[in-house]
């Protein structure tokens, strides 16, 4: 009996999560990742709370299973071009880009990324580092095959340069290679497109992008990970020095009738988590939390947020600031803010280094995937899920959602909800009640 | 001939920040058997992974040694990668310097390198000792047992059933629906719980393969994955199931804040269910009210948030205000808990419709007091910085959901531990969370944390998705960890047949005398019997006695040649 | 003379001690570097001969961490573990070894806590006693 087919698309956590499920359950499972390696926001990140755990010694296994896996079919650097057809035989047209490389002939032995003249900033390392126009994203990536970038490559845009075709001796190098159209027909469709984070520097008054020590919080993940750009060190960007204070602002953009409404359901747990590390790498650093509510809902959070201010002395001040501005000179911040109680006043401190917990928001695919698959969104731009009954069914039938694009959730509830997307993906298929 | 690998990961800075990883290299290169000694930023890495099994061939590698994290979570994929490199994967050893190392002497560099090293011998030592095995292989029975049928046990035994597998259902009360019951609407949505509970039991009752036994519970269960033997009291009478896998769905309860703030002394003080069942009938008549969030949690002794109540008060806010547009509604907190964006938006519902916030802290509780037809409430607001009497009809209490008493008895049947608040302590907090360390296990909803009721279907759902797969699969393999008797040194005393607690070894015939013989099916691979020969004539796969005995041997070397 | 830092041995049963002890490490808790962790399946396949050599040869304690009684991923295996390692540490009273230099403890794989406290007071005990005085009999 032929197996039956489930395209993911996403291949963060939830999307690796749900596809590893559905694999061992006997499906046939294609991901569909947009960018060239599978592991989503979960690879960025350093540590991961309440237990601290690294999360690419967690996060890396499962990726490695889904390369391995023999129900699994990895599309990465690839879209959904189009779907036609509906429950329980969608017909999935996949648009694999060009990576110009012959991925059967790489071995990301990084020749090609040493000879490479052109640098433009790194996704990865959330513009911290530059990468080259041929680059490996990360260095535990799936698959491990370099992609050349044809936006910035001199030869794709110039037709000048080659050096990395001359470079590799696998001869893997392919400016000729045009996008692979792929179609497959599926019996469900998962979708697992996570979140982005929202643009900083659309609020002003919190000054990213304007002084050069406020970063966003996956800025500082990056400068905590022993395989970020910093080498673990922290450090502020204006002059590479070691900060003495840090202070961590939530709800940027998050439950803001300006801008989003919602709780992005994470931040205060990872501020905390961001702040115990920040303490583990630099003892002397002085931590300070500004947020509305400390929300500490899940298994260990209210511990770790006690370990956090017993232990480490990070310091929680309930205020939402309400403009941060350049210090004297390049480096180093001013920020003020309302003290609370009757005896409320305007307080201005200074601060190093400013880090900043923008709202997540919906992946903004979700409006083209919700057009090509006619699913509806809800006001805020996720996947709607109206039956309770069937918490992981969006509003087309066969058509099933897990992780941060059904609404804001951490990792271990995209992990359980990614689950339930295979059991109830075996369900439909089994023919079972809907 | 020996020729041993040893790979030393960096994790990051998770090993390298205490341990020196090029000293333990170094050590290690010096070992006997050692023919090649590396190290990774990270082993687990497609990278690392992809360097390890390069050098197994480059090197022709027998015998490989990681010394990286713990083998509970990583073992899996570093056997794979021998197997890739066409080793045995029972020919590797995982040697753990950062759980048991690096991560507990994180201040102490140069004791934490030494302790390495020592390890690192050790696992060497066993190493040049470890065989090739093979893995056999055992049925899983077609059926799953799911205890508990409240919401998430419903939950789970639906999608169960409506894949296709056969589910028992052991619920304790006479119904199905647990602590739903209790509550009539169901937050932020406002959906009718009833009509929820009807419509997954309905999912039962329609299907033959469905076998729900109320008034029941467990009360012994034996075996293991793909095999598992659950006795059911029911009444007077016991029923067995056999079942390939089980779901433990148990819930919770709420707290009863015996002699907290009124609670027991005035009666105009109640517990959020006890708001519940009130709203639910017609007659509601109080008008001036408050609720006090954190009762009994995120405090010394219950340090936890139960999750669910600061939605609970919320919505329970907003129903009386449905109720009774002029109530005057008060809600005392700590934090507003209301993440996510449906959560998010009863909270600015409840805000707009009137509802006053009043924030407290532990340090300045507050007081009730004495009032006919109610009590007062004497609170400090952090926010104003002032004291406030409110007047109440009514006080309620959101008191944090806790374990239900037989959670200790499930966690001894099951042999499946619970944390220090009673609640089931899952594989892994972050990427296993409806699993047990236990294959076959799984457990799902309130038994696990507190958890919405859409939270408990998904988990439900997700825990009828992990055991579905041993089900759908038709087999388990069976670890190559079983014991094996050597039949010419054994003397058929039969203290091993006594000892297993499996019924796997008895004596047979042996050429023309008798010996004792390991049933591998059978075996768990406990080692017990191994431990109970006076003869050394039973040995454990992977853990022989020549085994450990070489890794003591390698504890006391290392440490005599560090110390002079 | 530098400090003496007893050189200790522990068996820790896969379910639960070892977990316990990863749990330690996951919450980063502190304790003393002399404790060396052997992974066996169940507490109850740690033979005396074990015990017997590692002391015989120098190791100067010896830790056996299972289960607690009734938590057994094998039933009962425990029951035995917590018969035999007293009796052995009775035997090597017997021979003039100090019997605390062998304990057994229950740690559970929530019990983080308490596998540091474990260790930290059984290397305090073992300080207490000196080095095993078997590591000066040249065989």
């Amino acid at each position: 009996m032929e197996k039956k087919r489930v395209v993911v698309i996403g291949g963060g956590i939830a999307g690796i999560q749900a596809s590893l499920d559905l694999a061992d359950r006997g499906y046939e499972v294609h991901i569909v990742e947009k960018s060239p390696s599978i592991g989503g926001h979960m690879a960025q990140l350093d540590k991961t709370f309440p237990t601290n755990d690294c999360s690419m010694c967690i996060l890396s296994p499962k990726m490695i299973s889904c390369a391995d896996h023999a129900n699994v079919v990895l599309h990465t650097y690839s879209e959904l071009e189009s779907v036609e057809g509906s429950f329980p035989d969608f017909k999935v047209t996949i648009r694999e880009k060009a990576r110009f490389i012959d991925t059967d002939r790489c071995t990301a032995c990084g020749d090609c990324i040493a000879k490479c003249p052109v640098k433009v900033p790194s996704e990865f390392e959330e513009g911290l580092s530059k990468r080259k126009a041929v680059y490996l994203p990360f260095p535990q990536a799936v698959p491990r095959k370099v992609t050349i970038d044809k936006k910035h490559c001199r030869m794709l845009t110039q037709e000048k340069c080659g050096v990395c075709k001359k470079a590799c001796q696998a001869g893997a190098v392919d400016f000729e290679q045009e996008d692979a159209i792929i179609e497959l027909r599926a019996s469900v469709i998962v979708l697992a497109t996570g979140f982005d984070l929202m643009d900083a520097a659309a609020m002003p008054q919190y000054g990213y992008g304007i002084c050069k020590d406020v970063v966003t919080s996956l800025q500082l993940e990056r400068l905590l990970s022993a395989s970020g750009p910093s080498n673990g060190h922290l450090r502020r960007p204006s002059d590479d020095k070691e900060p003495r204070n840090l202070g961590f602002i939530q709800c940027v953009g998050s439950r803001d009738s300006k801008a989003r409404n919602y709780c992005s359901s994470v931040c205060c747990m990872y501020a905390t988590k961001e702040s115990i590390l920040a303490r583990e790498h630099a003892p002397d650093v002085e931590i300070a939390i500004f947020y509305m509510d400390m929300r500490a809902t899940g298994k260990g959070f209210q511990e770790f947020v006690s370990r956090a201010r017993d232990i480490y002395g990070v310091r929680y001040v309930r205020s939402r600031p309400a403009k941060i501005q350049p210090a004297n000179g390049d480096s180093g911040v001013l920020m003020s803010y309302e003290t609370r109680g009757a005896a409320g006043e305007s307080k201005t401190e200074e601060f190093d280094l400013i880090v900043l917990c923008p709202a997540l928001t919906p992946s903004t695919n979700n409006t083209d995937l919700a057009e090509k698959l006619d699913v509806e969104l809800d006001g805020e731009g996720f996947f709607r899920t109206p039956d309770i009954a069937h918490p992981v069914d969006t509003t087309g039938k066969g058509i099933l959602v897990c992780g941060f694009a059904s609404g804001p959730i951490d990792i271990p509830d995209s992990v359980s909800q990614a689950s339930a997307v295979a059991a109830r993906a075996a369900e439909l298929i089994s023919g079972g009640e809907r | 001939m020996l020729r041993i690998g040893v790979f030393v990961c960096h994790c990051g800075h998770n090993i390298a920040s205490a341990v020196d990883v090029d000293e333990v290299v170094e050590f290690a290169r010096k070992l006997p058997g050692v023919v090649y000694a590396g190290q990774n930023l990270y082993s687990c890495s497609q990278e690392g992974l992809g360097s390890i099994k390069k050098s197994i061939e480059d090197n022709d590698l027998n015998r490989v040694v990681v010394a990286a994290c713990t083998p509970r979570t990583h073992e899996p994929l570093f056997r794979r990668a021998c197997e890739q490199a066409g080793i045995n994967k029972y020919l590797f050893e995982f040697v753990n310097i950062r759980e048991h190392c690096s991560w507990i002497h994180a201040k102490e560099p140069e004791a934490a390198t030494g302790k390495a090293k020592k390890l690192v011998a050790m696992g060497v030592a066993k190493a040049s000792l470890l065989e090739p095995q093979e893995e056999g292989e055992s049925a899983v029975i077609p059926r799953a047992v799911v205890i508990g049928a409240g919401i998430s046990g419903l939950a789970a035994a639906a999608s169960l059933l409506d894949q296709g597998i056969e589910t028992h259902i052991i619920e304790s009360k006479n119904c199905v629906g647990g602590l739903l019951r209790e509550v009539a609407v169901i937050g932020p949505e406002d959906i009718d719980s009833r009509n929820l509970i009807n419509s997954l039991e309905k999912r039962l009752t329609s299907s033959p393969k469905a076998h729900l036994h109320l008034n029941s519970r467990v009360k012994e269960v034996k075996g293991f994955v793909g095999n598992f033997e659950v006795t059911i009291a029911k009444g007077d009478e016991d029923i067995t199931v056999q079942a390939g896998a089980i779901i433990v769905a148990t819930g919770t309860r709420e707290f009863q804040p015996a002699g907290e703030y009124g609670f027991d002394e005035y009666p105009a003080v109640i517990t959020q269910l006890e708001l519940e069942r009130r709203l639910a009938k017609s007659d509601f008549a109080a008008s001036r009210m408050a609720i006090i969030n954190c009762a009994g949690s995120r405090q010394p002794g219950r340090e936890y948030c139960s999750r669910v109540c600061c939605n609970a008060s919320l919505k329970n806010a907003l129903r009386i205000l449905d109720k009774n547009p002029d109530a005057q509604v008060t809600i005392l907190h700590r934090d507003i808990m209301s993440c996510g964006a449906a959560a998010e938006e009863l909270y600015r519902r409840a805000s707009e419709r009137g509802v006053r916030f009043v924030r407290y802290g532990l340090e300045k509780r507050p007081q009730v007091h004495a009032k006919e037809n109610g009590v007062v409430l004497e609170a400090f607001d952090e926010t104003l910085d002032e004291t406030i009497d409110l007047d109440l009809d009514l006080l309620i209490l959101a008191t944090p959901l806790v374990p239900p008493e037989d959670s200790v008895e499930t966690g001894k049947h099951l042999k499946v531990p619970r944390d220090k608040y009673g609640f089931f302590l899952e594989a892994h907090v972050k990427l296993r969370p409806v699993e047990f360390a236990t294959d076959g296990v799984f457990v799902c909803g309130s038994a696990r944390w507190p958890v919405s009721a859409r939270e408990c279907i998904w988990q439900g759902q997700a825990a009828a998705a992990k055991a579905s797969i041993p089900i759908s699969e038709g087999k388990v393999r069976i670890e190559a960890i079983t014991a094996e008797v050597d039949p010419d040194r054994c003397a058929a005393c039969g203290n091993c047949v006594l000892a297993c607690p499996y019924e796997a070894i008895e004596i047979v015939e042996h050429l023309d005398t008798m010996a004792a013989k390991v049933n591998e099916a059978q075996c768990k691979g406990c080692g017990t019997c191994v431990a109970a020969c006076h003869n050394d004539a039973i040995q454990q796969k992977g853990f022989s006695s020549r085994q450990l005995g070489a890794m003591i041997d390698a504890l006391i070397r290392t440490a005599t040649e560090g110390t002079q | 003379m530098s400090e003496f830092n007893p050189n200790i041995l522990a068996f820790c049963c896969n379910w639960c001690s070892y977990a316990g002890a990863d749990l330690a490490g996951v919450n980063r808790l502190q304790m003393p570097p002399n404790v060396n962790v052997v992974r066996v399946m169940c507490s109850a396949s740690v033979k005396p001969e074990y015990v017997f050599k590692a002391i015989s040869q120098g190791i100067d304690g010896v830790l056996v961490l299972g289960c607690h009684i009734g938590d057994c991923h094998y039933l009962t295996g425990n029951h035995r573990t917590a018969k035999r390692i007293p009796l052995t540490a009775k035997i090597l009273e017997k021979v003039g070894i100090d019997p605390r230099r062998v304990q057994l403890d229950w740690v559970s794989a929530a019990e983080g806590e308490k596998f540091q406290q474990v260790v930290t007071q059984f290397v305090d005990d073992i300080r207490s006693l000196g080095p095993n005085p078997m590591k000066e009999v040249r065989f």
